[in-house]
């Protein structure tokens, strides 16, 4: 049995005298990915901000390839290779197609993967490498996060609601792209409303309700799980 | 003429560098950094000190200067801005912490220095002049002229093409993003400034070179035209600033040659009010630094 390569241990985020997450505890293996479910603000995104660094947990502790980077900034994490796509994609859209992507692989030049690479994987990024980012479509940007992520070889990829806003086809090609990420031997963290879907994906999932965990377990057995079902992912 | 206008060239020169240095603070981080002017006049004092003390070079002068410029850059930034940043009041604040840092930076060179014009030690640079179709400048001035082009342009290169230039430009346009992709914020704050800073001072040193001399006041010479050369070329565009510095520059020299030099701050502000009513934006509108 190998240890987790990402555990986040009983952590707090408080935004003023709101608290977002309280107490939740999360772990992955390496090449693994899981599901963390639930309804907006259920504090899933806040998990992520925590572990990605963007804020700092009131209490507990992230643990990335047995290190505690609790304490570290956004940048070293991305340096190390704990790497967020994040909610509503942040794209630069007054920055080019390919200034983008060479952002994203700038804090990681030895690892990081030749941009042409990710043009192949992405062609449609290719023919729109020197427009502004904010030219794209939704879809279109979003590919430009993942790739933008992909492109500096991340161990752990944590994916913020990937599919949120998108059209039915293009969820699809987000979801395929995020196998194919899985294939690469890269672990997924991912986020989403998209419960059923999200869940069908990965092989452990959490459930989260106001900031605190109440299911997890291997991601079939969530999806069987009849409360489950009722309370989070509603009729099919 | 012809030479009120060589005249014009270079004080727009040095109204252009030393306002896109407050520019490229303001399109970056939306600073408004009042103690521009006070570090304009110090690179002025630290250039006249190191000639008469220590006699070196003019070659290696200059970068002594803007590396002295780019320190305080870090200390002001490091005072002044940072212990605000995420408060509500953070930029209105930060305006007035950045007047009282100028504040202490005259009032040191003023403990050191009194109230006298210090001077450049007599020779320390070439008086060589040249006559070109009947227009004499000197050497010292054509040096001004090439070396503030220089700066301009290479500042727009990196701000356009380098690695630290996107990082800039990422940070410019949404502060969260920039840190998702791993840009050290804080070090771009700081290196935004430090670079500013280093251009102020350098203008400063040049002017005195200039003038031969510079004191207390040198800034306050400068500060308010080179506000008006800011907001004339919109706030935050560094090619704007370089244009409305040499305008600026040209509309002083012929208001000298037209009436004479009591004159010349009444037009900097006249054009600068035309510009606000017939073109708010300014000259080249709001145009940002990330989009040079």
């Amino acid at each position: 049995m190998s240890s987790p390569i990402l555990s986040v241990e009983s952590v707090h985020v408080s935004y003023g005298r709101v608290e977002a997450v309280r107490g939740v505890s999360v772990e992955v293996d390496e090449g693994g990915l899981i599901a963390l479910v639930g309804a907006n603000g259920a504090g899933k995104s806040s998990v992520l901000a925590a572990v990605s660094g963007l804020v700092r947990p009131k209490a507990g502790k992230v643990l990335f390839d047995g290190r505690d980077v609790t304490r570290w900034p956004a940048h070293r994490r991305v340096g190390a290779g704990l790497v967020l796509v994040p909610e509503g994609r942040q794209i630069l859209g007054t920055l080019t197609v390919a200034e983008n992507l060479r952002l994203g692989a700038h804090r990681r030049r030895r690892q990081a993967a030749p941009i042409e690479d990710m043009f192949e994987l992405f062609p449609v990024l290719a023919e729109r490498r020197n427009l502004p980012a904010s030219a794209l479509s939704g879809g279109e940007q979003q590919m430009l996060a993942i790739a933008r992520a992909m492109i500096a070889r991340p161990r752990v990829m944590l994916l913020d609601e990937p599919s949120m806003g998108l059209a039915p086809k293009m969820v699809d090609e987000v979801f395929t792209v995020i196998e194919k990420i899985r294939a690469t031997g890269v672990t997924v963290v991912l986020v989403e409303q998209n419960a059923r879907r999200a869940l069908r994906a990965a092989e452990h999932g959490y459930v989260l309700d106001t900031g605190e965990i109440t299911h997890s377990g291997p991601a079939k057995e969530l999806l069987d799980n009849p409360r489950v079902v009722e309370a989070y992912l509603g009729a099919e | 003429m012809l030479q009120q206008l060589a005249n014009g060239v270079f004080s727009g020169a040095i109204y252009a560098l030393f306002a896109i240095g407050f520019t490229l603070v303001f399109g970056i981080l939306r600073h408004l950094n009042l103690a521009h002017a006070a570090i304009f006049t110090a690179g002025a004092f630290v250039g006249i000190e190191l000639a008469t003390r220590s006699g070196i070079p003019l070659w290696l002068l200059l970068p002594i200067v803007a590396a002295a410029g780019g320190i305080a850059g870090v200390l002001l930034e490091r005072v002044a801005f940072r212990p605000l940043a995420g408060r509500d009041d953070e930029h209105f604040a930060g305006l007035i912490s950045s007047v009282a840092f100028g504040s202490v930076l005259i009032a040191l060179l003023q403990a050191r220095y009194g109230t006298e014009p210090q001077s450049f030690p007599s020779g320390y640079f070439p008086n060589q002049l040249y006559e070109i179709a009947g227009v004499r400048v000197t050497l010292v001035q054509l040096l001004t002229l090439g070396l503030a082009l220089a700066l301009m342009l290479g500042l727009a290169w990196l701000v356009s093409k380098s690695s630290l230039g996107r990082s800039m430009r990422a940070v410019a346009e949404n502060p969260t993003a920039a840190r998702v992709v791993g840009v050290n914020v804080g070090r771009v704050t700081a290196g935004t400034y430090a670079l500013s800073s280093s251009l102020g001072a350098v203008a400063g040193v040049l002017l005195s070179i200039n003038l031969g001399q510079a004191n207390r006041d040198l800034g306050l010479s400068i500060e308010l035209i080179g506000f008006a050369v800011i907001i004339l070329g919109g706030l935050g565009s560094l090619w704007g600033a370089m244009a409305a510095g040499l305008i600026l520059g040209l509309a002083e020299a012929l208001t000298i040659h037209l009436f004479d030099s009591t004159w010349k701050g009444l037009v900097a502000f006249a054009l600068l009010f035309a510009v606000l009513v017939l073109r708010p934006k300014g000259l080249f509108g709001s145009v940002r630094v990330r989009e040079v």
